[in-house]
C-alpha cells in the first residue's frame, strides 16, 4: 500500500511543479512595475528614545534625540558634479535636564572628471580607507571627525562625521588607481557650536595622502597609502582582502610608522618616537541562510600596555581621562589588543527583520562592551530596538564608561 | 527526445554533439546579453505565498572582459529610499559592495546576499557559454513563459570552474530561434534552487531579447521574484571604472 502511495505520489509531481510554474507566471503577468527613478537628492529623519542606567549613581536617565540627514548629488554638466551631505542632531535629556544641537556639514565638494580615467575633487570630502570593520588603522581623517556620537555601533559613526577640506585628484588604469590628497591647515581646534562648519577639527594642520592599488591577480587588488601630517613623520598603510571560498573573506588592515606613543601624544609629554603598527585582521563567514559571522582581531602599538594601563589610573586620574578623551578624539583603542566579534542574521525567522549583534573585548583589561539589535523595516520606515551593556573592572575601557546600559528604540523615515 | 534526435546524436557521436550544445548555449547567450557594453534597469518584484513583499529597483552597466568573455557590471541602487545610491560591482566572484552613506567598500563573498531572494549572480549578465559545458540530452516539447508550446533542445550544463554560482544546469532554449525559455539551477548535491522562465521578448538593442525573468524558488515555489529589464542602451563603460577604487565615483547617467 505504501509503495503504491509512493507511486501515486512520484506520478503527479511533475504535474505539481507545472501548477506551481503556472501559478508563478500568473502572478507575473499581474505585475505592474514602473521602475522607480534615481534621485539626486535624498532625506531621513529620525526619532530616538533611549533609557541610559549610569554607572555612578543608582539612576537611569532618559534622553530623546531627533536627527535629519540630507544628501544631494547631481551632475550639472558633463564633466561636473556637486556633492553635498548634512546631518542635524538635536537632543533632549532629563534629569539634569539639558537640551542641545549638533550639526555636522559632512560633505560639500565639486568633481571635475575631464576624462573618464581623471577626476579632480575640491570642498569638504569625506574620503576614508579601510577593509577591517571596527577599527580602521588606514583611516587617517578620522581623527575628530565625529561631533555627534549617535550610537557606540562603529557602522553608525562612520555614517555621521565630517569630512576634511582638501584638494583630491585620482588617476585610473585598467585594474589599478592613484589618488593623491592635500588637506590644508584653516583653523586651529575644533569647537563646539552647534551650526560651525567645525573646520578646526578636520584642518587644525596640514596634511597629505597617497593611496595607490593595483590587481595583481583576478581577485587580489591590495591598497598602499602613504600619510602624512606637518612635522610628523610619514605613515604606510596596507589594505588587502582575499576571498578563501564563497562564503569566506579575509581581510587585513596594517598602517605603521615612526610616531610618538598615544600617551605621549596625549599628555604632550617629552617624545618617544619609534616605529609602531597599528592592525586590524578579520575574517567574515556568510551561511546559506544569511547569517555573516565576522571575527576581527585589533592591536595598536601606540596604546598603553597591561602594566602602564594598570598603572594610569591609579597613579593620576587627571592623566587617565586626558589619555581616554584623546585616544577617543582620534578612534583609536587604548589598550594594545581587543577581539571584535559580530552576528548579522538579515530576514532572521521573517523578511524585512534583522538581528545584528557585536561585543568588543578589550584583551588587555578584560572588560567588554555588548550591543544587541533588532530592526524590521518597511518601504520607507525602520524600527529598530537596541541595547548595549558595558562591563569591566571600573578604570578598564569598557567598565569605565558611564553608561552601564543603554535601552534605545528608534524610528527612521526615509523621504 | 524524438526518435530522429536520437539518430543524429547516435550517427554523429557524443563529441559533435556537444560541440553543438555549446554553440547552441552560445547562440542562446547572445540573445540575452548584448555584444557592446550597454546599460538597463531592473525591477525586482518579489512574492512570498501570492503577496508582494519587496520591490527593489537596480541601474545596471556591463561590459565583457576580453580576457575572459565574461560579463563585469556596475549596479547602483535606485530605490528603495533606504538603498538608493549604493553600488555592487561584480567581476566573476569579485564582489564589492560600496555604502555612500559610510563610504565603505566592502568585499563580499558570493555568499553574502544583497537582495531578497535573488542571487548577486541572478541580476547580472552571465555569459553561460564560457561557465559551463553543455550537453544536449533531448530535444522535446514544452510550456514557455508565454504558455505557448515550443520545440526546445534541453541542455544540461556543467559548471567548468567552482567559483560559478550554480553546480550544473538544465536549459531549455528554443529550437527556432535560440531563444532561452526555462532553465532550473541546480545546487552540487543536486537540491533544486529555482526555475527560470525567460519571457516578454521584446526588440532591444536590435535583438528580440527577453524583458523579463520569473524566478521560482526551488524549496519553496510560494517564493517567486519577477525581474523586469528596461531602458536598454548602449552604454560607454570604461575599462578603468571596473575596480572598487571607481566605486564611490560611479553615477550611472
Amino acid at each position: 500500500m505504501r509503495e503504491l502511495w509512493l507511486i501515486a505520489l512520484l506520478a503527479t509531481a511533475p504535474a505539481f511543479a507545472a501548477d506551481e510554474d503556472a501559478a508563478a507566471l500568473e502572478l507575473a503577468d499581474k505585475t505592474a512595475t514602473q521602475p522607480e527613478r534615481a534621485r539626486d537628492w535624498h532625506l531621513f529623519a529620525e526619532a530616538a528614545w533611549s533609557g541610559v542606567a549610569l554607572r555612578a549613581i543608582d539612576a537611569t536617565q532618559q534622553v530623546e534625540r531627533l536627527s535629519l540627514g540630507v544628501s544631494f548629488d547631481n551632475v550639472f554638466s558633463p564633466d561636473w558634479r556637486f556633492v553635498f551631505a548634512d546631518r542635524f542632531d538635536a537632543w533632549w535629556q532629563q534629569s539634569p535636564s539639558r537640551q542641545y544641537t549638533v550639526n555636522t556639514l559632512q560633505e560639500a565638494y565639486l568633481s571635475w572628471q575631464p576624462q573618464p580615467n581623471a577626476i579632480a575633487d575640491l570642498g569638504r570630502i569625506n574620503t576614508r580607507y579601510g577593509v577591517a570593520y571596527a577599527y580602521n588603522p588606514t583611516d587617517y581623517f578620522r581623527t575628530d571627525a565625529v561631533r555627534a556620537t549617535v550610537s557606540a555601533d562603529p557602522a553608525v559613526q562612520r555614517e555621521n562625521r565630517l569630512g576634511t577640506v582638501a584638494a583630491r585628484g585620482q588617476a585610473l588604469w585598467n585594474g589599478g588607481s592613484v589618488t593623491a590628497l592635500y588637506s590644508p591647515r584653516l583653523a586651529d581646534r575644533p569647537n563646539d557650536i552647534a551650526f560651525d562648519p567645525d573646520f578646526g577639527a578636520t584642518n587644525n594642520t596640514d596634511r597629505w595622502l597617497v593611496a595607490g592599488s593595483q590587481r595583481l591577480s583576478d581577485q587580489f587588488s591590495p591598497q598602499w597609502l602613504v600619510f602624512g601630517t606637518a612635522g610628523e613623520p610619514p605613515q604606510v598603510g596596507l589594505n588587502a582582502t582575499a576571498l578563501l571560498n564563497d562564503a569566506t573573506v579575509l581581510a587585513l588592515e596594517w598602517s605603521g610608522g615612526r610616531s610618538d606613543s598615544l600617551i605621549v601624544q596625549a599628555l604632550s609629554l617629552p617624545a618617544d618616537t619609534a616605529f609602531r603598527s597599528r592592525l586590524a585582521a578579520s575574517l567574515t563567514i556568510t551561511t546559506a541562510d544569511k547569517l555573516s559571522l565576522t571575527a576581527e582581531y585589533h592591536y595598536n602599538g601606540a596604546a598603553l600596555d597591561r602594566e602602564h594601563w594598570d598603572g594610569l589610573g591609579r597613579t593620576s586620574p587627571a592623566s587617565y581621562a586626558r589619555y581616554r578623551s584623546y585616544a577617543a578624539s582620534v578612534q583609536d583603542p587604548p589598550t594594545r589588543h581587543r577581539v571584535f566579534l559580530r552576528a548579522f542574521w538579515q530576514d532572521a525567522l521573517v523578511s524585512h527583520f534583522d538581528l545584528t549583534s557585536y561585543a568588543f573585548i578589550d584583551a588587555v583589561d578584560h572588560s567588554r562592551q555588548f550591543w544587541v539589535e533588532a530592526r524590521y523595516h518597511w518601504t520607507r520606515l525602520d524600527l529598530a530596538l537596541q541595547w548595549q551593556h558595558n562591563e569591566g573592572s571600573p578604570l578598564s575601557q569598557y567598565g569605565a564608561l558611564p553608561a552601564k546600559s543603554i535601552v534605545q528604540g528608534l524610528a527612521r523615515y526615509f523621504f | 527526445m524524438g526518435w530522429l534526435g536520437t539518430l543524429v546524436l547516435v550517427l554523429t557521436g557524443p563529441a559533435v554533439a556537444a560541440t553543438t550544445a555549446q554553440e547552441i548555449l552560445a547562440a542562446s547567450d547572445a540573445i540575452r546579453n548584448p555584444d557592446r557594453p550597454f546599460g538597463l534597469t531592473v525591477a525586482l518584484v518579489e512574492y512570498r505565498e501570492g503577496k508582494q513583499t519587496d520591490s527593489t529597483t537596480l541601474a545596471v552597466y556591463s561590459k565583457s572582459d576580453p580576457a575572459s568573455g565574461q560579463f563585469r557590471s556596475l549596479i547602483r541602487f535606485v530605490a528603495p529610499a533606504r538603498d538608493a545610491n549604493k553600488l555592487m560591482l561584480k567581476s566573476g566572484n569579485d564582489l564589492w559592495f560600496f555604502d555612500p552613506a559610510s563610504k565603505a567598500s566592502i568585499r563580499l563573498s558570493p555568499q553574502q546576499r544583497l537582495l531578497g531572494q535573488a542571487a548577486n549572480g541572478d541580476v547580472v549578465t552571465v555569459n553561460l557559454a564560457k561557465d559551463y559545458k553543455a550537453e544536449l540530452v533531448a530535444e522535446e516539447d514544452m510550456q514557455d513563459g508565454e504558455r505557448q508550446t515550443r520545440r526546445c533542445y534541453k541542455l544540461a550544463l556543467a559548471a567548468v570552474s567552482p567559483d560559478v554560482t550554480y553546480h550544473h544546469i538544465e536549459m531549455w532554449i528554443a529550437v527556432a530561434s535560440d531563444r532561452p525559455v526555462k532553465a532550473r539551477f541546480f545546487s552540487e548535491s543536486d537540491r533544486l534552487l529555482k526555475t527560470a522562465y525567460y519571457r516578454r521578448y521584446q526588440l532591444q538593442l536590435g535583438v528580440e531579447r527577453p524583458t523579463e525573468m520569473v524566478i521560482i524558488d526551488g524549496l519553496n515555489p510560494q517564493w517567486v521574484t519577477v525581474m523586469r529589464y528596461s531602458d536598454f542602451a548602449w552604454r560607454d563603460v570604461s575599462e578603468q571604472w571596473l575596480q572598487r577604487d571607481y566605486l564611490p565615483r560611479f553615477k550611472p547617467e
